[in-house]
């Protein structure tokens, strides 16, 4: 069995445990693109609003995600990109009086269904931060940990060198697994963070500005990476960086800030979605014109 | 919302913009010598027109430098983008109108230092010259605007340019059998082509104006399928 075998079986494996623990699963048949070539929905927004409190930060959201995309998200500062990326993976759970209302599949069912778990939810959906957090552990220990949890003891060597080659990471740890991750560079701190959401074998891994405390060159190894990662993952990225968005991913939504009639209240508004070479050279609304160029902030 | 954010770079933009169409002027100024420097035989006109190419190419050098600036430290996307990708095309036309200016004044020498063969000639040739300059004010405004109506008309002016340079052709068949009069006849029919060119070359900023508005590139129906 070749090593990219070995890893398939174990996805489906992991999937099909997670299928007996919760409604929420992805099914090995789903990873294929239909006959048709319609590409097939990773998650399907129906008119999605997130409330703290009672008070939308995100409304009116309505945007697919396709299987094997870098999907962009982009906007001025409290627009709810992070917002509708938490959504995606409920880390808004984690927050006391936060709502999601509207309909958020995943792979056709419903994420915040009553039966869903979202630990579960979580492993099939990684989450990659702005700022690198590993564990004070070694480096090693910092990848097995997800695998560890869930019991996968087998051959967890294997599991390890493959996250960390899949993170492009390996080449520069592999004569040090045992060194605490602190001593790497933030670069690499990020690569291994990587390393760690895919670990697990998820479906999707959300990332939230994670070359924002990166240098160039970092940010370029990170930026090779996901166009790599998304051969066998489905990434969204929650990016400040415009141009870092037209270089990696396939589709672009724009959200921008709204405010009611009296100013008093404001929320972020899905203001257009599509592939990113429209997006960054012929974009349809104004509001998406001036964003991109810079000419409004 | 902020207003009014990158305003230095906006304001470059547009002098470039002005710049490189202001390289149209010079050209129709060019045109009107060359055509003058026909009319008359006038060598010495000729030689100018030939050595002010200069400041044509110049201006090509100049322009596309600071826009590949732009490009390089401003990362222009969408309306900008577009722009600047027009108006580097746009400039090369402009450079190449001119050469077709400098092509025609270094043939006048050619065709001897007595006045014109057949008056007929010289006339289709200015009316194609005169219809050529309207071509290219227009294109000049049709860029300014924005405006992809009046930048599509140019195809409708340009065959007026065509019928005539085809009416040239007749022309020189009939010139008869004078051996110096043919030689002449045949350069004359060079500048004809020379001039249907530049009129083309109006046609192509027409195209870049559309290219600027709708973000598609098309060449205009007719521009290559001459209508007979």
């Amino acid at each position: 069995m070749t090593q990219d075998e070995s890893r398939a079986g174990s996805g489906r494996e992991v999937r099909e445990a997670a299928a007996t623990r919760a409604s929420i699963a992805v099914r090995p048949d789903e990873f294929q693109h239909g006959a048709s070539g319609k590409r097939e929905k990773v998650f399907e927004m129906k008119g999605v609003e997130v409330l703290y409190s009672g008070v939308s930060a995100v409304k009116g959201i309505s945007m697919d995600v396709h299987r094997n995309d870098v999907t962009a998200l982009i906007g001025p500062s409290g627009c709810g990109k992070s917002t509708l990326l938490r959504c995606l993976n409920r880390m808004n759970d984690l927050i006391p009086d936060a709502d999601v209302q509207g309909e958020l599949l995943y792979h056709g069912e419903d994420l915040y269904g009553p039966n869903v778990d979202p630990v579960q939810v979580r492993k099939l959906i990684g989450m990659v931060f702005q700022k690198p957090n590993p564990f004070p552990k070694s480096i090693y220990d910092n990848v097995a940990f997800g695998p560890r949890i869930l019991g996968r003891k087998d051959d967890l060597d294997a599991t390890v060198e493959r996250a960390l080659r899949g993170a492009a990471l390996w080449d520069e740890v592999k004569d040090r697994l045992d060194s605490n991750a602190f001593g790497l560079s933030g670069g690499q701190q990020q690569r291994l963070c990587i390393a760690r959401c895919i670990a697990v074998e998820p479906d999707t891994i959300l990332m939230d500005e994670p070359c924002s405390a990166l240098d160039p060159i970092s940010t370029g190894k990170i930026e090779d990476l996901m166009i790599e990662l998304k051969e066998e993952f489905s990434i969204v990225i929650v990016t400040h960086n415009m141009q870092q968005a037209a270089r990696v991913s396939d589709r672009t939504a724009f959200l921008m800030v709204e405010l009611d009639a009296d100013e008093q209240n404001r929320w972020g508004r899905l203001v257009e979605y599509d592939e990113t070479e429209k997006i960054f050279t012929n974009p349809s609304d104004k509001r998406t014109e001036d964003y991109v160029s810079g000419k409004v902030g | 919302m902020a207003e009014g954010v990158r305003v230095q770079y906006q304001e470059e933009l547009e002098r470039l913009e002005a710049s490189a169409l202001g390289g149209l002027d010079m050209v129709s100024a060019a045109l009107e010598r060359t055509l003058e420097a026909i009319e008359h035989q006038d060598v010495e006109l000729a030689q100018l027109v030939v050595a002010d190419d200069d400041r044509i190419d110049g201006r090509y050098l100049e322009v596309h430098q600071s826009l590949i600036a732009l490009l390089a430290t401003q990362s222009p996307v969408a309306t900008d983008l577009r722009l600047i990708s027009a108006l580097l095309h746009v400039l090369k036309s402009i450079e190449r109108m001119g050469d077709q200016c400098v092509n025609i004044c270094k043939m006048i020498p050619l065709s001897g230092n007595e006045p014109p063969a057949d008056r007929e000639m010289v006339k289709l040739i200015l009316s194609m010259g005169a219809q050529t300059k309207t071509l290219i004010s227009q294109a000049k405004r049709a860029f300014e605007g924005r405006d992809v109506e009046l930048a599509r008309d140019l195809v409708r002016q340009d065959d007026v340019v065509d019928n005539l340079n085809r009416e040239c052709f007749r022309l020189a068949l009939e010139i008869g059998d004078d051996a110096d009069k043919r030689e002449w006849a045949m350069t004359m029919l060079l500048a004809a082509r020379a001039i249907e060119r530049i009129a083309d070359n109006a046609v192509d900023i027409g195209e870049q104006v559309a290219f600027v508005v709708t973000g598609l590139f098309r060449e205009f129906e007719d521009a290559s399928h001459p209508s007979q």
